[in-house]
């Protein structure tokens, strides 16, 4: 097994003006869907992120706000998986709820260190 | 390496809408009324965070402290961006760090959900725009679904939304429950609104039934925060109270598979909740105690009859009838009239109900009035006079707007029709 990288994008729905209750549902159905990763032996580890951020370039000599203007591209997060190739890693986060929202998953091979 | 993600569940249901009333009650207790929308803002983005960030680290051990703190630290964000609040931040980040630490004012919290009821209630703004302000505010629904919730435009329901927020600002309306002489005054206009806001829910329209549950839910919560401050422990409250717990234990026998309705005659009572009916029967003792009768109070000793008999022939009309001759002193309305004529023809016979109804039942308001004409038929048919049944049962049907209500006539007709050929 390898590790892939999954990294959301949009999908927080703060266009769709939401309703308290919405909100939770979302929440429990990214709970469930973690969940039955952890239970199948795939979930590694995964944290979500602040929107926001500042960019850094050439040392510190230009400091930015970022490329952050469109909810659309922003990561929210990212998840490690366990996953025999890159299909069964992409097929692992078709059930993701971020799909609801509009949102997208990348997913990407990490790079292992005994190549 | 992080934990394997915890059990979702593990918050309670409908925690975020609940907490949405309880944390904007809350703040703009705290940060003023003109702060309103601004409070929403934070709160809605404390939520989002929350269903962010739950879902990866799992629930926090006070998931309502944590929503208050990141919504109050959003309104403090917000505030220093206007500028014009420096003087006020140094006092008001000693607060923030005070419940940072541990969170332990579930009474403060109610009492301020209280406070704003009885402003969202405030007599300055009209009955439309309370009902929509406590839905909005207290009840934590969107504007879709209070749009569902009462049949109206999702765009009508945001404008009539700002329009409240507007009055409650320029009324200059703060946050507390009155005391004194103006204390029952004010309770009963709550209460008005609770009412209202449960009969909404309880109509039977069609349209998502379930939508229309939480609205019903909505008006036992509020009016069970309203006793937990015990100077406003009144007989009202307990009778509003004893009512709506009567009439929510039969949501699920009114409308069959087919979402047809069901009327009480023909309702399976086996599909009654015990369990409301007999938190009813606790709020009326509690209310009888007071020795003072009202109009909720008899209209949940009406509600408390029928969920006592066990078929509908058994249903001691005799009381019934008694109930609505005192409310009918107290309160002369044409849907008290029509109902007493109903329980007057159970007591009396059809002949003599028609006659009660004729008699007594042509004014303007009535003749307008569908159910009029329903319960005209109704005892003509039990008289076998079919014809003239069929002929009052289409003129109810011509006045009458409510899908489900005029199908359940129509279904009536066709049996009548069928009787005379």
């Amino acid at each position: 097994m390898k590790e892939y990288m999954y990294l959301f994008r949009g999908g927080d729905g703060r266009e769709l003006n939401q309703s308290p209750e919405q909100m939770q549902a979302h929440m429990q159905a990214w709970g469930v869907w973690m969940q039955a990763l952890g239970k199948s032996g795939n979930f590694v580890t995964g944290l979500p992120l602040q929107s926001g951020g500042k960019v850094v370039e050439n040392h510190g000599e230009v400091i930015t706000d970022g490329p952050f203007a469109e909810g659309k591209e922003l990561v929210g997060g990212y998840l490690i998986v366990k996953a025999n190739d890159l299909d069964h890693a992409a097929d692992l986060s078709k059930q993701c709820p971020i799909f609801e929202r509009g949102g997208t998953v990348e997913v990407r091979e990490i790079m292992p260190m005994d190549i | 390496m992080s934990a394997i993600p915890q059990e979702p569940q593990a918050i309670v249901d409908q925690f975020f809408r609940h907490q949405w009333g309880r944390v904007v009650s809350h703040l703009t207790g705290k940060f003023g009324v003109p702060n309103l929308t601004l409070v929403e803002d934070a709160v809605q983005e404390a939520l989002t965070k929350a269903m962010q960030s739950w879902a990866f680290k799992g629930i926090p051990d006070n998931p309502a402290g944590w929503i208050t703190r990141v919504a109050h630290n959003h309104v403090i964000d917000a505030l220093r961006r206007k500028k014009n609040f420096e003087k006020k931040s140094a006092e008001l980040e000693q607060g923030e760090s005070s419940y940072a630490m541990d969170w332990d004012m579930d009474e403060e919290i109610k009492d301020d959900e209280l406070k704003m009821m009885f402003a969202c209630c405030h007599p300055a703004i009209n009955a439309e725009l309370q009902i929509i302000l406590t839905l909005k505010i207290l009840g934590g629904f969107s504007n879709a679904e209070v749009a569902r919730q009462l049949l109206k435009k999702e765009d009508t329901i945001a404008k009539a939304y700002t329009r409240g927020k507007k009055k409650l600002i320029d009324e200059g309306i703060t946050l507390e429950v009155p005391f004194g002489k103006y204390l029952s005054q004010r309770l009963s206009r709550v209460l008005r609104i609770l009412y209202l806001l449960f009969n909404e829910g309880y109509s039977v329209t069609a349209g998502d039934q379930l939508i229309k549950v939480s609205l019903c839910e909505e008006a036992i919560r509020l009016g069970s925060l309203i006793l937990e401050c015990k100077r406003l422990v009144k007989p009202d409250v307990h009778a509003l109270l004893a009512l709506m717990y009567f009439q929510s234990s039969r949501f699920g026998a009114r409308l069959d598979r087919n979402g047809r309705m069901v009327s009480l005659e023909h309702q399976d009572r086996m599909l009654w909740d015990h369990s409301l009916i007999e938190l009813g029967k606790e709020h009326l003792e509690l209310a009888a105690a007071f020795g003072h009768i009202n109009d909720y109070f008899i209209q949940a000793s009406i509600a408390r009859v029928h969920c006592d008999a066990s078929t509908y022939e058994g249903t001691n009309w005799r009381q019934i009838l008694m109930m609505y001759d005192i409310q009918l002193q107290l309160n002369s309305n044409p849907v008290i009239f029509l109902n007493r004529v109903i329980a007057y023809g159970k007591v009396h016979g059809a002949e003599a109900a028609l006659r009660e109804l004729r008699l007594n039942g042509s004014n303007k308001t009535l003749e307008k009035y569908p159910l009029r004409y329903a319960v005209e038929a109704e005892l003509l048919a039990e008289k076998e006079d079919y014809a003239t049944a069929i002929e009052k049962i289409e003129q109810a049907i011509s006045l009458n707007a409510n899908e489900l209500e005029v199908a359940f006539m129509k279904f009536k007709k066709s049996g009548w029709i069928e009787l005379i050929s």
